[in-house]
């Protein structure tokens, strides 16, 4: 079996676009939130969302009219188109390799299906645009990132809700270590739309102005958006190019509660955990940071943290939430996380969960890396996703020694 | 001004189905104090389908801070009234 | 707690690349109804039915391949049902025949080894669409309902399979349109070959609504179709075909190969033909089967013709002009991403029907209007003899 490693980054992200701004914006923990611009929040009470403000995927893609492509495809293909340039692979070489994409989404293209339900409303289903009712499909998030880069090898995006980015790049990394394919691209895409932003709102799991991950007061989440996109190769392919190498994929674990589609497990979560440790031929012991699922209501980090010291025991290493700074980006938020587990990797570096005032007293091993970033050896970070569904993914990630 | 039972009773009927409805049984098996999480299987996504139908109906706002009292039919009455101004 | 009884590390080198899934049971439910003789019949026979009264809202037109008269209720009960979407009631009901067709039994032991993977164009549009409009049109933007949120959200037929029939393995949902089946059997192989699973549920949903039936009228229209919508769901039970043979048990198909990739869109300059004819011999390599040894080509017609003469013109490369074409959805409908987990089912369901057919080699090949081509091999079995691959 191949050894998979991470070359190339790609966030599109509220805090930073491009993996420089992005490693920047960790360090300083900045947030992410502001009121939201992609629809008229009237009549809601809370409004705000975690929306890239500077996303002009037109700057962005090169190949793709950026008329054809709903936002959330844009995001993933702007995303690939950066983790390739940060990859330093010759695009010819790329186009001509065995050479895919997946990338995971929660929404998909619903933000389009959002407009023409407004269009129908209006005008009737008879005058919508055919144009656009072609877009709705999510099989083009990663179609788009494969006509953006000309890869011919599998397009397949995984919609498993909120734990979708690690999906897709757990996926990716058997593809490469099984040798069935040469280049992966991997990670996640969402935007902000009008449903999930009631959605939330209406379970009672929506905040009104800052995430606040771990918090005795924390109540709730706040959507966002963005692309994530690494680029992964076998360790092989990437010494013999002399490719920068971020990180190693050491493997993955995926379960499912099934008991339950939107409250968490305990005993399920920490399995998951268990299994993506057994996968990764890691102990506990062997992992640094956590990056968490994190989303700030109190029942998932309270699911959470119990979980983590219930594998752990009571001296868990440190966990963040880079939610507390880009909000819920949902099917792009643990690709997001990854691409933030492998900067502190290679820059030793927790990244922080900002926003944070009073220590709950329900989850008292719990260290959160506290409002600012944290100068640490991270050789091992695991990645965690929850999701709608009980789809549980966790990602394991090494220092290449 | 007092409220007649009759009413009363309408209102109570009403919310009998709303429950019923949203809990998936029969509105005979909601008692006036069967509790909804052990005797009906309600979690917490029901309960709060159940206050957002009522918060619709109603045109009321109940905070989600009452879910935890909204253990029975007779406590989302007194909840309800309480916040529709049945009471006054 | 749960504990794999085998890891992704500990996979021998290519597997994900190499070794075959065995079939051991399937379910479908078409807009000709449930299971595969229902299916075998509207091949035989096809012709869409009047949906004009499944919705309030007005239709692009009344003929549809769609289950008029399905209630989830009378195949699963009413408790626990009542707030399921249609995608996931169709979902759920496929999945519920393809476990019953098959020899695997579920229990305490191996429930968090079989897992889902479901193929999807965008979950139910119209939950989320619902939901979108509730937004408008409720006195107050958020007055949505809570119960229908999970609907809105596209794993929510996997997620509730793998609530009702109690399956822990690793549960996905594969967003593929037109690609779903392909994409769904490649991501779920590997699930299998890395032994993240021992078995899956692996297939299609697609539900008939208003949205769906526009979608299908626009796209149809677009590319100078006329394919009426359809619906339903196919549902494989996947396994390791080494080991269900080594077990002695018999499976009704080996899928031998599949293959994916993503090219120039359909057009004049044969790109799009190309790409497709280079997955087909990839397949067939990989396969080991000549193309002289194909019996059937399973095809995505669907009445488009830029997409299907260029399907058609790398079959025809590959396969030659004499190998016999099945045209699915003349049976089923413009399906969407249902389509390719249809192809699959109506070659079992006829195999199941045709004893004579046995060890047949079937090819099934797909293709999306942004350029995306898939063929698979398969090699299939009727019941008769049990027959053991």
């Amino acid at each position: 079996m191949r050894r998979v490693v991470i070359t190339g980054l790609g966030p599109v992200s509220s805090i930073g676009i491009g993996a420089a701004a992005y490693e920047q914006a960790l360090r300083q923990g900045v947030n992410g939130v502001s009121p939201i611009e992609c629809f008229d929040t009237t009549g809601f009470p809370y409004y705000m969302a975690g929306e890239v403000h500077d996303f002009r995927p037109e700057d962005m893609v090169r190949r793709l009219s950026v008329e054809e492509w709903g936002r959330t495809s844009l995001f993933a293909a702007s995303a690939a188109r950066l983790a390739v340039a940060d990859a330093g692979i010759d695009e010819d070489v790329l186009a001509s390799s065995r050479a895919g994409s997946t990338m995971g989404t929660t929404g998909g293209e619903t933000q389009i299906l959002e407009r023409l339900t407004a269009d129908s409303l209006a005008g009737g289903p008879t005058g919508l645009d055919a144009g656009l009712v072609r877009q709705v499909s999510s099989a083009r998030l990663s179609q788009a990132v494969n006509r953006e880069l000309r890869l011919t090898g599998d397009a397949v995006t995984l919609s498993t809700a909120c734990s979708a980015s690690n999906y897709a790049l757990g996926f990716a990394s058997d593809m490469i270590r099984s040798g069935e394919t040469d280049y992966m691209i991997a990670g996640g895409a969402d935007s902000v739309h009008r449903w999930s932003h009631a959605g939330f709102y209406r379970l009672g799991a929506l905040t009104e102005k800052a995430c606040s991950p771990f918090d005795r007061d924390r109540s709730g989440i706040i959507t966002g958006e963005g692309g994530a996109a690494m680029f992964l190769e076998s360790l092989d392919s990437a010494l013999a190019r002399g490719a920068r190498i971020y990180a190693e994929v050491l493997g993955y674990g995926l379960n499912c509660d099934a008991s339950h589609m939107v409250a968490p497990d305990r005993a399920s979560i920490a399995a998951c955990m268990r299994l993506a440790h057994k996968n990764a031929g890691i102990r506990p012991e062997d992992v640094d940071y956590i990056c968490a699922h994190g989303t700030g209501t109190p029942a998932n980090d309270y699911t959470e943290a119990s979980a983590v010291v219930d594998v752990f025991g009571d001296d868990p290493p440190p966990i963040s939430s880079t939610k507390s700074m880009l909000g819920h980006a949902m099917g792009a938020a643990s690709g997001l996380g990854a691409i933030a587990s492998v900067l502190g990797i290679r820059g030793s570096f927790l990244p922080p969960t900002i926003n944070f005032s009073t220590p709950d007293p329900e989850l008292p091993a719990i260290d959160p890396v506290p409002n600012h970033a944290r100068t640490a050896d991270v050789r091992i970070a695991q990645v965690n996703g929850f999701a709608f569904g009980g789809n549980n993914a966790i990602v394991v990630l090494g220092r290449m020694s | 001004m007092e409220m007649s039972t009759a009413v009363q009773q309408e209102q109570l009927d009403e919310i009998r189905e709303i429950v019923a409805e949203v809990l998936e049984v029969e509105p005979e098996e909601i008692t006036e104090t069967s509790n909804f999480a052990n005797d009906h299987e309600a979690d917490s996504l029901r309960a709060i389908e159940i206050l957002a139908r009522l918060e619709k109906k109603y045109k009321v706002e109940i905070p989600q801070s009452d879910l935890p009292k909204m253990e029975n039919l007779t406590a989302v009455y007194q909840i309800l009234a309480e916040r529709a101004g049945w009471l006054d | 707690m749960t504990t794999a009884t085998g890891t992704a590390a500990a996979a021998t080198p290519d597997t994900a690349a190499t070794g075959t899934l065995a079939i051991t049971g399937f379910g479908v439910l078409s807009g000709a109804g449930l299971g595969p003789e229902a299916l075998a019949a509207a091949l035989a026979d096809p012709e869409p039915g009047n949906a004009s009264e499944l919705y309030e809202e007005p239709l692009p037109r009344p003929e549809a391949h769609a289950l008029v008269d399905f209630k989830v209720r009378d195949h699963l009960g009413r408790k626990g049902t009542s707030f399921f979407d249609r995608a996931t009631s169709l979902g759920l009901v496929a999945c519920k025949a393809a476990l019953a067709d098959s020899d695997l039994e579920v229990g305490e032991d191996n429930r968090d080894r079989i897992g889902i993977t479901l193929g999807t164009t965008t979950g139910s549009a119209k939950s989320t669409s619902d939901y979108s409009r509730d937004t408008f049109t409720q006195d107050r933007p958020y007055l949505v309902n809570p119960l229908l949120f999970p609907n809105a959200v596209m794993n929510c037929a996997a997620g509730q399979a793998g609530i009702w029939f109690g399956l822990k393995g690793p549960n996905a949902t594969v967003a593929g349109g037109h690609m779903a089946m392909h994409n769904a059997l490649r991501y779920g192989r590997n699930l299998i070959n890395c032994h993240y699973a021992d078995a899956l549920l692996v297939g299609c949903v697609e539900e008939f609504s208003p949205h769906t039936a526009w979608a299908a009228y626009f796209m149809q229209s677009v590319e100078g179709g006329d394919l009426p919508a359809g619906e339903g769901a196919a549902v494989f039970v996947v396994e390791r075909a080494e080991e269900v043979r080594a077990a002695g048990r018999a499976m009704d198909a080996e899928v031998l190969a599949v293959e994916a990739g993503v090219f120039d869109p359909p057009g004049p300059d044969g790109a799009f033909s190309a790409g497709l004819e280079t997955c087909l011999r990839r397949a067939l390599g990989r396969a080991g089967v000549t193309p002289d040894e194909v019996a059937t080509v399973a095809t995505a017609w669907n009445g488009m013709p830029r997409l299907d003469d260029a399907e058609e013109a790398a079959v025809t490369a590959v396969l030659g002009a004499d190998v016999p074409r099945l045209r699915v959805t003349e049976a089923t409908g413009e399906a969407l991403s249902a389509t390719g987990a249809f192809q699959v089912a109506a070659l079992l369901a006829r195999h199941r029907a045709e004893p004579g057919r046995d060890g047949e080699i079937s090819v099934i090949t797909t293709r999306s209007a942004e350029g995306a081509a898939g063929a698979a091999v398969i090699r299939g079995w009727s019941r008769v003899g049990g027959h053991h691959g």
